[in-house]
């Protein structure tokens, strides 16, 4: 039962960084673009993940619930050491969820559209930064414990972690993975003038997350990251990731070719792949202190746990899984419908 | 305030303000399948109206209520990190099993607002009504968990260590049958008599009657049934907390001294130093029949407890008697509602419509204060009998700050809420049916 919880585990981990993140990467298009592609992304992420968008968020809360339940040890750290980053995210997502649902279920449409339009763009773009920084964090090696120095002061223990430039370059380069992921998706939606913006974006970001991405690498390297030595080391790490980058040539000549769902398998795939990366190197010692590493296994709940929430999971991913694909084939069928009626 | 009660505040918030939203997330999604049941029967444009009016509000406060508790499965071990490391394990089960109702509401909610005109008819409204039903079944599965903050078991607990854990037992723990019913018709009572009450005042005012009086009806309906149920298993809890929580239940009364034919006090002014209650109102011999059902059983003071154990206990007993009150007063409500469905003259009355108005937050402020007066009257304990909540509190100093955020944050988002349903029923007061 325990490879089930932990299967779930990833699954939802990279399910939140993929859907969850793809809504934030268009959050993140639309602080980016100019006025009139901003009414145009609004519209067109509204009829593309309006039917899921809340669903999409939950995952984040099964990945919560399961770590907390399965592998309190393991958790206890990242809740008490990140606090701060943590609180920033629920902040982000408190905002972004509800500017979403005010600015397209205001009775009244007016001024504070703008507001609404805002609120949910910055909570977009802060928000996976957040995320990404409170991954880094635990991967740096800067983590303190209060058990192995008593006297530490506050801002080494609860600030210091996670604002460096390893964390912070995490963040971002998550957030640029959101906006590749988002322009890659949204492509296959638009018509005609707004596909040639989307694709400039998805180029942009193409660009952006390669950049980003040798620049994290080097500063960890340079700063001697255990982890990120650890993942040079690995083979299916380094696999992992050259064949993501490889991925973008043929990601390249199917967006050019209009091949939607091709793009976005692809898209989804590198995505996967660079995270499977980040986690798979160093699994289970996902937490790296200045003095050691904590196995996502450390302190684990006892085996009735497990077993009981391994078939909670499991039954609830009968009912949810199949609902969830119905519900984006459904609207999805539709669509097509609509062309045709069109 | 120090870091403890900073922390204890900052739950206290969110809680507050999370339990309201997913109430009517809860129940709201009732009143919308019907109406929308309605539609579909008689097909008058008022009731579509009135559905997709209320399908709005739904979206607002069921997301409203999602992000705030996600904010709340993070507080949880962001506050009480010591408490989540040893209770995660055992209680786990029912927030699982509430996380996967809660993705099929939400999955339903997603079929639902989006299904109009594009899925079939009776799927359309079956989606709906599944998203009422799994609401109800996340409130009543998250509660088990507190109900196990109340009534530990599943585990042993032998020098500090939570040894034997059998989650299906904690999550069937002995509190939450009653709990999870008093909660379930709460939630029923507080959001109908609110959003009846929203219509009363739009009839009161002389607005779009046609409409408001078709909502009315609907929401009313539930709440006064639900009403006039809740004292029965308000019954229910008391005996089971005279039971396993005496001293809960000492200072829900404010029992100082334990006596056989205790009279039950209504109202008074607590004095915690001398232990005191002046000005009450004594009921002899009320409080032994209502805890054990015999006049002269013996009900325990505060007293026969170390007073380390004791809860705060002025708070418990004034939240105890708004919640009893506000219950009563909306019990009689339910009651007045169904004898004006024969004497139709009341209904004519501005007054009527006004007295109903003035309902719309009694259900809250009850539920509020019910709420109040399990989780104060739980304290010290976090886990009764078992963990200390100052021993569960997060190491991280400067809580205050984080207190205050909540607090701005959620004051700003109960404003805009409020200030959305507003517009929502100008728009619908401005336009035909």
């Amino acid at each position: 039962m325990l490879y089930v919880v932990l299967f779930f585990t990833l699954f939802s981990l990279f399910l939140y960084a993929l859907l969850g993140g793809a809504d934030f990467g268009a959050g993140i298009l639309e602080l980016f673009s100019s006025k009139d592609h901003q009414v145009s992304i609004k519209k067109r992420v509204y009829s593309v993940m309006g039917p899921v968008w809340e669903a999409n968020h939950i995952w984040i809360i099964i990945l919560i619930v399961i770590l907390w339940i399965a592998f309190p040890g393991f958790y206890n750290v990242i809740i008490i050491y990140l606090h701060i980053p943590l609180t920033l995210i629920l902040l982000g997502i408190t905002l972004r969820g509800v500017a979403f649902v005010f600015r397209h279920y205001d009775a009244v449409k007016d001024k504070s559209q703008l507001l609404y339009d805002r609120m949910f763009e910055f909570s977009c773009l802060v928000t996976p930064i957040f995320l990404g920084m409170t991954y880094g964090a635990l991967i740096s090696g800067n983590i303190v414990l209060l058990e192995n120095t008593p006297n530490a002061d506050f801002a080494s223990v609860y600030i210091k972690p996670w604002l460096q430039p390893f964390p912070i370059l995490t963040g971002f380069f998550f957030s640029a993975l959101c906006v590749f992921l988002s322009a890659t998706f949204l492509i296959g939606e638009a018509t005609e003038y707004e596909r040639r913006m989307y694709i400039r974006k998805a180029g942009i970001a193409t660009w952006v997350v390669v950049v980003l991405g040798f620049v994290t690498l080097a500063v960890a390297y340079f700063e001697e990251n255990k982890f990120v030595l650890d993942v040079l080391k690995n083979y299916y790490a380094i696999g992992a990731v050259a064949v993501s980058g490889l991925l973008l040539v043929p990601l390249w000549k199917s967006i050019r070719k209009g091949k939607i769902v091709w793009c976005r398998f692809l898209a989804g795939l590198q995505v996967l792949l660079i995270l499977s990366a980040a986690v798979g190197a160093h699994f289970p010692n996902l937490i790296i202190t200045k003095t050691g590493q904590i196995s996502l296994l450390d302190d684990m709940a006892p085996e009735s746990t497990i077993t009981i929430l391994g078939i909670s999971l499991i039954i609830g991913g009968l009912i949810i899984l199949p609902g969830l694909f119905h519900l984006l084939k459904s609207f999805k069928m539709i669509k097509i419908l609509e062309n045709e009626e069109n | 305030m120090d870091n403890l009660d900073a922390a204890r505040m900052q739950m206290a918030f969110t809680l507050i303000f999370h339990i309201v939203f997913a109430c009517i997330g809860m129940v709201m999604p009732f009143f919308m399948v019907l109406s929308h049941y309605k539609w579909l029967r008689t097909r008058k444009p008022v009731f579509l109206k009135l559905t997709k009016s209320w399908q709005k509000g739904v979206a607002i406060f069921f997301v409203t209520g999602a992000v705030s508790g996600t904010a709340l499965s993070f507080e949880l071990g962001l506050l009480w990190p010591e408490f989540m490391k040893h209770a995660g394990p055992i209680i786990g089960m029912p927030f699982s099993l509430e996380g996967a109702a809660f993705f099929v509401e939400a999955l339903a909610l997603g079929f639902y607002l989006y299904g109009w005109n594009k899925l079939p008819e009776k799927f359309h409204l079956l989606t709906g009504i599944i998203v009422g039903l799994s609401g109800v079944a996340s409130g009543i599965l998250v509660v088990s968990a507190n109900s196990w903050m109340n009534a530990p078991s599943g585990f042993d607990y032998v020098n500090g260590q939570f040894l034997n854990i059998d989650p299906l037992k904690a999550f069937l723990n002995p509190a939450w049958f009653t709990q999870a019913l008093h909660m379930t018709l709460a939630a029923f009572v507080a959001t109908s008599f609110a959003v009846a009450g929203i219509h009363a005042w739009q009839i009161y005012k002389n607005r779009n009657v046609a409409l408001h009086l078709e909502a009315f009806k609907i929401a009313i309906v539930f709440g006064a049934v639900a009403a006039l149920l809740q004292p029965l298993s308000g019954d229910l809890s008391a005996k089971d907390i005279a039971q396993r929580q005496p001293v809960k239940l000492a200072a829900m009364e404010a029992h100082y001294e334990t006596e056989k034919g205790a009279p039950l006090y209504i109202g008074g002014i607590v004095d915690e130093e001398t232990q005191t209650v002046s000005y009450k109102l004594e009921i002899p011999k009320a409080l032994s029949f209502l805890s054990f059902g015999d006049f002269n059983a013996e009900v325990k003071g505060l007293n026969d407890f170390p007073k380390e154990d004791h809860p705060p206990v002025a708070i418990t007993h004034y939240a105890f008697q708004v919640m009893v009150g506000l219950g009563t007063l909306l019990m009689f409500s339910g009651l007045l509602y169904f004898i004006s469905l024969k004497k139709k003259k009341w209904q004519a009355s501005k007054k009527y419509w006004l007295f109903f108005a003035c309902l719309a937050p009694v259900g809250f402020l009850a539920l509020e204060a019910g709420w109040i007066v399990t989780e104060v009257g739980r304290q010290p304990w976090i886990i009764h009998n078992v963990m200390r909540t100052k021993d569960a509190v997060t190491p991280m100093p400067g809580m205050i700050y984080s207190f205050y955020l909540y607090v701005i944050l959620y004051a700003v988002l109960s404003v805009a809420v409020t200030w959305l349903m507003i517009r929502q029923i100008k728009v619908l007061n401005n336009s035909e049916n």
